[in-house]
């Protein structure tokens, strides 16, 4: 009965896995195709290895440059928000002042407002401010929506130090500005790097808003790239494989070698409470 | 797809925001330091937040009641944009496919993930970590890679899926470019990239179910379905009120994968209201129409996730 019921969970735990990861495997196999190979059937290897639809996808497709555009918008938005973010966690947790209920419900008001609801004057903001196509419009505003999870994050990170360190440092005379960056910052790392990973994965993933405010190529990012991509390359369907594949491998690296904290921060982030 | 928001994964990042909870009896400002310091900490984040969150928000809110073509000054118009949105039939059927999205994107992965998990439930796995990373991977991957792959994937003629239905003998359909059959398909590619997601959620929350309320159900006599309706399913509570809210959120605002599959087609069977919404303030410069389905878009889907974190997650008690 129970060894019935663990080779039951076993298939079917990894028919769900070959589920969720076939179609990766079918795709970056068709990437490596000619067009006539792919049309014969999709799940036989290729007769020669087509490695030039890379080369294709990377430089005629256009993808080094979005590739590029994704990196420096992700890092430009990264490193600051999550150091705003300690900040005004910090001012949370451990000063007591006048209007910080308000203020922190209303930096929280990011988590349940989705950017569908202010994309559309953001645009015109952006206009105003000179900041359309520009790596700057697509920073800023995204540095700003990641400050209601950043804010909450830290602050329940730098909540759950023991009050002891921190008075410790206080009684050794350290400014709270040395507190934070010297003390609490290192303390709180797992959070830091979690929260860090997230901000990644959601600018790296980041749509609507490149869509809206890089209307040159120049600085599409890779979702917006991709998309263009696909409808430039509708004929030649390997090219556009080794395109996604080139997007998801990179991506599946840093979920693999960081898996633990991003699945923690994910699902706990969404179920603690 | 769970990528594309930063407002959805943590919906319950914190059911209440109170300060006093944690911070009381913890650290305590019993320092001299200026009274100012702490808004000093605040203020590059506010400052920050208040330009490119706040204020669009509130012009996103002001503009609904306007007519503006995105040039010159907005004219008031009171309501009336509302009124066009209810009697506007492409917003209407629009809205629907959303609601028809709900069932695939937040039921149909939840069962998905809820079904493995149960039938783990507390058994040692080997290979845990494997099983993990693989379910969840999808749920990582941007909207439009998503939507890209699924494409081809369901390609009629030459795509793996048809020519695997073919050798079995099956006629299969055109998919995507069936006007019957596109929505469901992108409903369907929704629960695929959610389900591993669900899984990974309901398996954390079964694992923290105390192991003496099973011994107890057993003790009592209860078979393994009776130990699921009343040990299982009630200590999922939480866990479920989560995964049903995040993915309704996703059926309500989805955009980035209906744009890389159909764009909206066959006709306007896919056309969701995210798509309708940025047509008609970019492409037709109807700017405050578009900002009032950003309203209604909104209020939509904080309604609904509120209902169901109440109805599902018991938050009221």
């Amino acid at each position: 009965m129970i060894r019935a019921r663990r080779v039951l969970v076993y298939v079917v735990l990894v028919l769900g896995v070959v589920l969720a990861l076939a179609p990766f495997a079918v795709t970056t196999l068709a990437s490596f195709k000619t067009t006539v190979e792919l049309v014969k059937g999709p799940f036989q290897p290729p007769e020669v290895w087509q490695w030039q639809n890379y080369a294709t996808a990377w430089t005629d497709g256009n993808l080094d440059r979005f590739f590029l555009n994704s990196l420096v918008v992700a890092v430009l938005v990264v490193v600051p928000s999550v150091f705003l973010s300690a900040m005004t966690g910090y001012a949370f947790a451990r000063f007591r002042f006048r209007g910080s209920g308000l203020l922190f419900g209303f930096l929280l008001l990011g988590l349940v407002v989705p950017l569908q609801a202010l994309v559309i004057p953001l645009f015109y903001l952006l206009r105003e401010l000179g900041l359309l196509n520009s790596y700057l419009g697509l920073i800023l505003p995204q540095i700003a929506m990641s400050l209601s999870f950043g804010t909450l994050l830290m602050r329940q990170g730098f909540v759950a130090v023991p009050q002891e360190i921190v008075e410790a440092s206080i009684v050794d005379g350290a400014s709270s500005w040395t507190t934070l960056w010297q003390i609490l910052f290192p303390l709180t790392r797992p959070v830091v790097g979690t929260l860090a990973l997230m901000f990644f994965i959601w600018t790296w993933n980041e749509f609507l808003l490149p869509l809206v405010v890089s209307i040159q190529e120049e600085y599409w990012t890779l979702p917006v790239g991709l998309l263009n991509f696909q409808a430039q390359w509708t004929s030649n369907l390997p090219v556009i494989a080794a395109g996604s594949t080139i997007i998801f491998l990179p991506l599946t690296v840093v979920f693999l070698i960081f898996q633990r904290q991003l699945v923690e921060g994910i699902t706990s982030g969404a179920v603690k409470g | 797809m769970l990528a594309s928001s930063r407002s959805k994964a943590s919906l319950l990042g914190e059911t209440e925001p109170s300060l006093a909870a944690g911070s009381a009896g913890r650290f305590r400002a019993r320092r001299q330091g200026s009274p100012w310091e702490p808004y000093l900490y605040l203020l590059p984040g506010l400052l920050i937040f208040g330009l490119f969150v706040a204020l669009p928000l509130v012009g996103t809110i002001a503009l609904s009641i306007t007519q503006w073509d995105g040039y010159g000054t907005p004219t008031f118009t009171g309501l009336s944009n509302y009124v066009d949105a209810a009697r506007d039939p492409l917003f209407r059927s629009a809205a629907w496919h959303n609601l028809i999205l709900i069932p695939y994107f937040a039921l149909l992965p939840a069962l998905l993930g809820l079904l493995p998990a149960v039938l783990v439930q507390q058994m040692k796995l080997r290979w845990a970590p494997f099983f993990r990373v693989g379910l969840f991977l999808p749920y990582i991957m941007p909207g439009v890679l998503i939507g890209v792959v699924w494409r081809w994937l369901l390609n009629p003629v030459f795509g793996p899926v048809n020519v695997a239905l073919k050798a079995i003998g099956l006629n299969p359909p055109t998919w995507l470019g069936d006007f019957q059959l596109a929505l469901p398909t992108v409903g369907l590619i929704g629960a695929w990239a959610a389900y591993g997601f669900c899984y990974v959620v309901f398996l954390a929350g079964i694992q923290k179910i105390p192991r003496e309320l099973y011994e107890a159900a057993r003790l009592d006599g209860a078979n393994g379905l009776q130990e699921f309706w009343t040990v299982t399913l009630p200590g999922l509570r939480r866990e479920m009120a989560v995964v049903l809210s995040v993915n309704l959120i996703n059926a309500l605002r989805v955009f980035d994968v209906v744009a890389a599959t159909t764009g909206g087609g066959p006709g306007r069977e896919t056309n969701v209201v995210a798509l309708h919404m940025i047509d008609s303030a970019f492409k037709i410069n109807r700017v405050g129409y578009g900002t009032t389905l950003a309203v209604l878009l909104t209020l939509v889907t904080l309604g609904l996730s509120l209902l169901v974190l109440r109805l599902v997650g018991g938050l009221d008690d």
